[in-house]
């Protein structure tokens, strides 16, 4: 009951906090639109928010996930799990306390931006930077409890699959199982999570640094490169926290099983590698960059969606192909999100691709990909893993009225917000602008539209899903 | 039609592809359930062909991006004309004029913050863009076969003026 109540602490912890950053992101959409009127410094203020806000409600949703997950399999200390929790939030409040201070570098905080020019008060930039400090604390003890655990459970050597691939026969004479297919998405979420975090702690520490004694100077392309490596992984690892949840859910709206197998585990080596190395991407536009690092930056990228749709989906489809399952809300979010993936998939592919990069780089097209990618897959699978959760426990499942409401709503009015982003992002509007040139403003405002049948769909959901968590648990035999 | 229209119609056309079909495979013959081991079966013998086929166009894209990367090459850096681009918050020092249907080159620096130097063409369309960053010297080639006014514009985030950080210069 504990690994449970922990992980439906870090759910509904990302949920509300999902809720609050997708209102400031819809009153952002409208202020572009010209329906709303702030001034700049208040817009760049709330994307920072948005910006870490998201983020650490996804995160802390698919963490939740994968910890409960694990915790199924060995024993994990439930302190951790608090102590990371507590870094999380007290993170949050940091960021949220530079923001009422007028921080507005955005997330990425692009060295020398925090100090140069900057139009918010110094002590801002400190308290962000900690916050952000307290982020990555928590999230590398969360790494280490998980990586640790499943050393433990299963040894280096069980752990990533090898006897398995390597002496096949003999590891299944001897009546051993490889682990299940969601503890590689825990191993490889705690490994490259960790890799990034410690990235991610150097820039952040050098810029703290930086802040207490400005005769401190850091290399630019230095900073960008560390900066992007924790910042595209962290992002990037948020998909295959969640997948854990299709791995455990789907098999139960399909009564059938995801199982591991020799192509699963080769696939998440694969990701373990792609993941670390795709970051190039977003420095394809600093020619300084040695060329052979570019090419790697796109070959990764390529790479790390064949897994995706070889492997891990393309086995979420055959198990749902003529299985007979039913549609239930857990298992509609669970099905659309791997869309949802691969859609966001084809739209970072594209961006990722150099001579296309030359065009798209920093125009709306990368927020395109990236909300498709988060919300129609991450946010879906999550909502799926909560739905099938509550549907279990209840034995109920929700009315069609409801799924086609929310479903209409939440991928139809997605559609809407996200076309509006690619569309914007191929005609060249830029992102982060507080004043979008022609033809943003019209987007915007077809946009804004999009983004709140969303929220709707989304507030539905969440009150279906209060409604099934207060039904009378199921008696079991 | 711009490059940018391309892209969005590639992305388009996938995704609709993607979605369509993932659709049906999830509802073709629901209310005829087959065992799981059939339809695994037949789905990891589709499986090998699938795999080729995704590691055969992601090749073949890696391939056919090497002839159109936008990086200086060295005869390029040696022959062509220099111009310099120098960005702050929040404008661009920039040439007021570069020629036509000549290879060029411009070196693009920062005076204080990241910045991005973003080429808009009398379309309005992107034609090409660097990072203008503090310390380093960014190299970019190019060549304008269309004569016109060419806006710039900062496509990096550079602080609170930054949707205002706007240039412009003539192809002649």
């Amino acid at each position: 009951m504990s690994a449970q109540r922990i992980m439906w602490l870090y759910i509904l912890t990302g949920l509300a906090i999902l809720v609050l950053m997708m209102l400031l992101g819809i009153t952002m959409r409208m202020e572009q639109a010209g329906w709303l009127s702030y001034d700049a410094t208040a817009f760049y203020s709330l994307l920072t928010l948005h910006g870490v806000g998201m983020l650490t409600a996804v995160a802390l949703a698919g963490l939740g996930t994968l910890w409960y997950l694990v915790s199924r399999e060995t024993a994990l200390d439930a302190r951790i799990a608090y102590l990371a929790y507590a870094f999380f939030i007290a993170g949050v409040l940091c960021v949220i306390a530079s923001v009422l201070g007028h921080f507005g570098a955005l997330w990425t905080m692009l060295y020398p931006l925090p100090f140069v020019g900057a139009s918010w008060p110094g002590w801002a930039t400190g308290t962000y930077l900690i916050g952000n400090l307290l982020v990555m604390i928590g999230f590398t003890l969360w790494c280490v409890q998980i990586l640790a655990a499943l050393l433990q459970r299963y040894g280096i050597r069980g752990m990533l699959g090898v006897e398995y691939i390597f002496r096949g026969r003999t590891f299944e004479a001897a009546g051993r199982r490889p682990p299940p297919p969601q503890m590689f998405a825990a191993l490889i979420v705690s490994i490259d999570g960790f890799l990034a975090s410690i990235a991610g702690m150097a820039i952040v520490i050098a810029l703290i640094v930086r802040w207490a004694d400005a005769s401190v100077e850091l290399d630019p392309l230095w900073a960008k490169n560390l900066t992007y490596f924790f910042g595209h992984s962290f992002a990037n690892l948020t998909m295959y926290m969640a997948v854990a949840g299709v791995y455990v859910g789907l098999p139960l709206c399909t009564k059938r099983e995801y199982h591991t197998s020799r192509p699963l585990v080769i696939a998440w080596w694969g990701t373990l590698t792609f993941v670390i190395f795709a970051y190039f991407h977003h420095l394809y536009m600093d020619f300084v960059q040695p060329q052979g690092v570019q090419f790697v930056g796109e070959i990764a990228s390529y790479l790390a969606a064949i897994p995706v749709v070889v492997v891990t989906v393309y086995g979420g489809v055959l198990l749902v192909h003529r299985s007979g399952m039913r549609w239930s809300m857990g298992a509609m979010f669970l099905y659309a999100g791997m869309i949802g993936w691969v859609v966001g998939g084809t739209g970072a592919v594209l961006d990722a691709t150099i001579p296309f990069n030359f065009d798209l780089h920093n125009t709306l097209w990368v927020p395109a990909h990236f909300h498709t990618y988060l919300l129609e897959g991450v946010v879906a699978f999550t909502l799926g893993w909560a739905f099938v959760n509550l549907e279990q426990r209840s034995g109920a499942v929700s009315p069609s009225l409801i799924r086609w409401v929310t479903g209409t709503c939440i991928f139809g009015g997605g559609a809407l917000f996200l076309l509006s982003f690619y569309l914007a992002g191929s005609s060249g509007v830029p992102r982060r602008v507080a004043i979008e040139p022609p033809p943003g403003p019209a987007i915007a405002a077809v946009a804004s539209i999009g983004a709140i049948v969303v929220l709707i769909g989304l507030l539905i959901c969440l009150a279906e899903g209060v409604r099934l968590a207060r039904l009378p648990r199921k008696e079991t035999a | 039609m711009a490059e940018g229209a391309i892209v969005f119609v590639i992305f388009v056309s996938v995704a609709a592809a993607a979605v369509t079909l993932m659709l049906l495979l999830a509802n073709a013959g629901a209310r005829k359930p087959l065992p799981q081991s059939i339809v695994t079966a037949r789905g990891y013998a589709v499986r090998r062909w699938w795999f080729a086929t995704v590691l055969v166009v992601a090749v073949a894209a890696f391939a056919a991006t090497i002839p159109r990367l936008p990086y200086p090459r060295a005869d390029e850096l040696r022959s062509s004309p220099h111009f310099t681009v120098v960005a702050q918050q929040y404008s661009f020092v920039l040439p007021a004029t570069v020629p036509v249907n000549t290879a060029i080159v411009f070196d693009v620096t920062s005076r204080d913050v990241n910045h991005g130097f973003g080429i808009y063409d009398p379309a309005g369309h992107v034609v090409g863009q660097v990072q203008a960053m503090p310390d380093y010297v960014n190299h970019l080639p190019m060549r304008f076969e269309r004569p016109g006014h060419y806006t710039v514009r900062c496509l990096e985030f550079c602080g609170v003026a930054h949707a205002a950080m706007q240039g412009a210069f003539e192809v002649r």
